[in-house]
């Protein structure tokens, strides 16, 4: 391949070559939300952009909140609830990437080619670099979907004294009952062969994620 | 040493025909009752291959039961009382078992009777057992609503017999921390089998 027959966009590293932090195709709700603002005054647009934000945190809204904000308003309900979808995507583009990796210049200056009022700008740009953005990282860097965890582990060790085909065992055994995150719960003996082993896998596990943690490609920032 | 065996009829009777087979045929025998002692729902011989034990033994179909009930037996009380092999020996000739097998069972139990033991004393009651343990580490970078992460978890599976003979999966998840966690009960139990020895 010919250097001449590549797009021009590599040599460019100017703002208007960068791809905006939500894509490369703008969503519909985001374009939607741009072209309602106009008739949205100032507490309206924080109301909406607040609740966006604890959506985020967690999952829910009020059922009228959307019908209040309609009602104090005047704005029609579809356009209410257009403008929010359109901040939620704004928000959830934005938080799925490290604030190192989009800095607030870039943040505003894509929010600006939507041509935005630059004072709903401001009001984004305090929401995802302000002082909850901590707060925010940390909810969202939990794994969202996941296995079960081990919520309780009750154990206790049993030495068997003799048995119907022996006078004399004398043999231990460890007896686990082990509850899951799900609600789960499962009772397991385990015989010392196999003791060993869970003891030893786990330990080596252990060992290899403090050496993965150790290593240089962790401590890249991106 | 506790009397292993009495001289009953149905002993005397089965330490006739035991006397009368073939010293090798014998061992053979008694090698395969040494290996299936221990298990709940075997029997040492199939059904199959008791039938043509009355072929090459030639008993018939009861005395071939009485052999190997008996066998089965004089192993089960050794082992019941960790008898020595000379004891063993000792009772079997007193109840009568001839010179060459009684040979046989002390050269036997002689060299099995500590894996025959160690068998036994694995068996139990509980079921569910755990079987094998699988386990993948992984290191997670991005999920739905975040790209850029570095986040290492485990996933470990437990192996775990089941009553209906099938098995079950235990299959849980641990990041960094749940897992040192993990780790340390398991220490902490370790050290509990530690203090018994």
């Amino acid at each position: 391949m010919s250097s001449h027959g590549r797009p021009q966009m590599n040599s460019k590293l100017g703002d208007e070559s960068r791809t905006p932090f939500w894509g490369i195709k703008t969503p519909l709700e985001i374009k939607v939300m741009a072209k309602s603002l106009k008739d949205v005054k100032k507490p309206t647009f924080r109301k909406l952009l607040k609740a966006a934000v604890s959506y985020i945190e967690s999952p829910e809204i009020p059922s009228d909140f959307l019908d209040a904000i309609n009602g104090e308003t005047n704005i029609p309900s579809e356009t209410v609830a257009s403008i929010f979808s359109g901040i939620l995507s704004i928000l959830k583009a934005a938080f799925r990437v490290p604030p190192t990796s989009l800095r607030q210049e870039a943040f505003k200056s894509d929010l600006k080619s939507l041509r935005m009022p630059e004072e709903f700008i401001e009001d984004l740009t305090s929401a995802v670099y302000g002082a909850k953005r901590n707060a925010i990282d940390e909810t969202l860097s939990n794994p969202s979907s996941k296995l079960p965890g081990l919520e309780r582990l009750r154990w206790r060790v049993d030495v068997a004294i003799s048995n119907s085909a022996l006078s004399r065992v004398l043999e231990p055994t460890v007896f686990m009952e082990i509850t899951l995150s799900d609600g789960s719960m499962k009772k397991v003996e385990v015989p010392m062969t196999k003791f060993h082993e869970l003891r030893y896998n786990v330990s080596s596990v252990l060992k290899e994620m403090e050496e993965l943690e150790k290593r240089s490609i962790l401590k890249i920032q991106d | 040493m506790a009397l292993l065996f009495s001289e009953t009829t149905s002993i005397k009777k089965a330490v006739a025909k035991i006397n009368s087979i073939e010293n090798p045929k014998y061992a053979r025998i008694l090698s395969r009752i040494l290996q299936k002692i221990h298990l709940k729902d075997e029997r040492p011989f199939s059904a199959e291959e008791e039938e043509k034990l009355q072929g090459v033994l030639n008993l018939d179909s009861s005395d071939v039961s009485l052999v190997l009930e008996t066998t089965a037996f004089f192993v089960e009380q050794a082992a019941y009382h960790l008898a020595k092999p000379a004891v063993l020996s000792q009772q079997l000739k007193n109840i009568g078992l001839n010179e060459e097998k009684v040979t046989l069972f002390e050269k036997s139990w002689t060299s099995q009777a500590k894996d025959v033991v160690e068998r036994l004393r694995k068996k139990t009651l509980i079921p569910n057992q755990l079987q094998e343990v699988n386990w993948r580490m992984n290191l997670q970078m991005a999920q739905a609503d975040r790209t850029k992460m570095k986040t290492p978890n485990a996933m470990f599976e437990l192996v775990v017999s089941q009553d209906d003979g099938g098995k079950d999966r235990i299959q849980m998840e641990f990041n960094h921390e749940q897992l040192y966690q993990f780790y340390s009960q398991l220490e902490t139990i370790q050290s509990q089998l530690d203090a018994l020895t």
